[in-house]
């Protein structure tokens, strides 16, 4: 291994103010030299050669470390959102659009229907219900493949291969739902619960895998807000106090419902539950507003 | 051949970014392997300066376009290996598209034929 680089990079090092970035870029430049050290001796350089050419190659170390602060301080001027947005804009593709909204429809047909069947308000089989859900899965999966795959104002979009794993993942899922509701009606066919499962487990497997490998898809500008906005985003981030009061209030909010609902759908009729839980949507949802996006306060 | 070096070197140099997300589409890689990679490209005629590299993974790092990641090296120095991301790879795509058009416009007003 050659030494020589660890003392050569410390005297071009010598003098730089070690912040985080410098000593993260050292470590990187560290292991570049490293390989190009060994590059060089593989071409017949003595090791103390290959270094010091390593390190002569690299130019002066000012040069690496300049870039980024300047560009912090241009960074300070404050971004006007309504330009940056206006300027990113892009106008989604008709033909998108137009195919999206009616094959939402048709899944939702398809759904409601394989939904009515299982339950046997209108005449329903064990095939209707799978012919039905398997077709509100093809649907939706190939929506999610198709919206993946469409650049918008904050988001690039998806490479073809990654998108289509989406939509695959969302087919899965609701087919699994589909076998398994079959199964309901007709408990005889095992083979239904039997593929429900294995594409219960397939959806999974692939929904964690895609999790896990997601990189990066906003737009450099979009990053660039989150980043600004990040310290004055949200009340909640600031204030962990109005994050306690918040919890606090949300649970009064329901437990007073829920206890409600009960009493309610005992006394009166059931739905008297669902308008009570719409209510503390309702309510969770005015107090989440007014407390985590107050307003700036002047300080 | 000299001459006109400085000027091959701006064009190299103006598609830095590009390139190196090029590199990065074949495969997660570090700081010496690709600018090893860029150097044997070139056929060591010009390349593109390590300082030039640096700043630009910085900045296509701070826009999203790539990751980076510390390796597991045991010997010697960690390597910081960058990956490509899905922002990094649509980027990519637009700019090779826009490079074919360009130089196609390019070629015609320099009146170039196929035979350099």
């Amino acid at each position: 291994m050659n030494t020589d680089i660890h003392r050569l990079l410390d005297e071009a090092f010598d003098g730089v103010e070690m912040t985080a970035d410098a000593r993260e870029l050292k470590e990187e430049v560290r292991a570049n030299l490293m390989a190009r050290a060994a590059e060089l001796e593989a071409q017949g350089k003595s090791p103390a050669d290959a270094a010091r050419s390593a390190i002569k190659e690299l130019g002066p170390v000012e040069d690496l470390l300049g870039a980024p602060a300047r560009r912090r301080t241009s960074d300070d001027a404050e971004p006007d959102l309504m330009e940056l947005h206006a300027r990113n804009k892009v106008r989604p593709n008709p033909g998108f659009v137009v195919r999206t909204t009616l094959l939402s429809v048709a899944a939702a047909a398809a759904l409601t229907l394989a939904v009515l069947a299982a339950f046997e308000v209108v005449g329903g089989s064990a095939g209707a219900v799978l012919g039905l859900g398997l077709a509100a899965a093809a649907i939706l999966g190939f929506v999610t493949a198709d919206s993946l795959q469409q650049e918008t104002t904050s988001n690039y979009a998806m490479p073809a291969g990654r998108a289509v794993s989406w939509g695959l993942a969302t087919f899965a899922g609701i087919a699994s739902l589909a076998a398994f509701g079959a199964f309901a009606v007709d408990t005889t066919a095992v083979t239904l619960a039997v593929a429900g499962g294995a594409l219960a487990l397939a959806s999974i497997g692939l929904f964690s895998w895609l999790g896990a490998t997601q990189t990066n898809r906003h737009k450099a500008w979009v990053r660039g807000l989150e980043h600004h906005t990040a310290a004055h985003q949200s009340e909640f981030w600031n204030d962990q106090q109005a994050a306690a009061r918040f919890g606090m209030y949300s649970g009064a909010i329901w437990i007073t419902g829920i206890g409600a609902a009960i009493a309610l759908a005992i006394i009166f009729a059931w739905w008297w539950a669902l308008v009570v839980l719409g209510v503390c949507i309702v309510l969770t949802m005015l107090v989440q507003a007014r407390m985590q996006f107050r307003p700036n306060r002047t300080e | 051949m000299t001459e006109t070096d400085p000027f091959a070197a701006d064009l190299l140099r103006g598609n830095t970014e590009t390139i190196v997300l090029g590199v990065l589409r074949r495969g997660d890689s570090y700081g010496f392997e690709i600018h090893k990679a860029i150097r044997d490209a070139a056929g060591g005629d010009h390349e593109i300066k390590e300082a030039t590299l640096y700043a630009t993974y910085r900045r296509l790092e701070k826009d999203g376009l790539v990751e980076s990641y510390w390796g597991d090296e045991s010997q010697g120095g960690r390597r910081k290996y960058y990956r490509i991301t899905d922002a990094g790879r649509a980027v990519y795509r637009g700019r090779v598209a826009a490079w074919v058009a360009t130089r196609r416009i390019i070629d015609t007003l320099l009146d170039v034929k196929d035979n350099a």
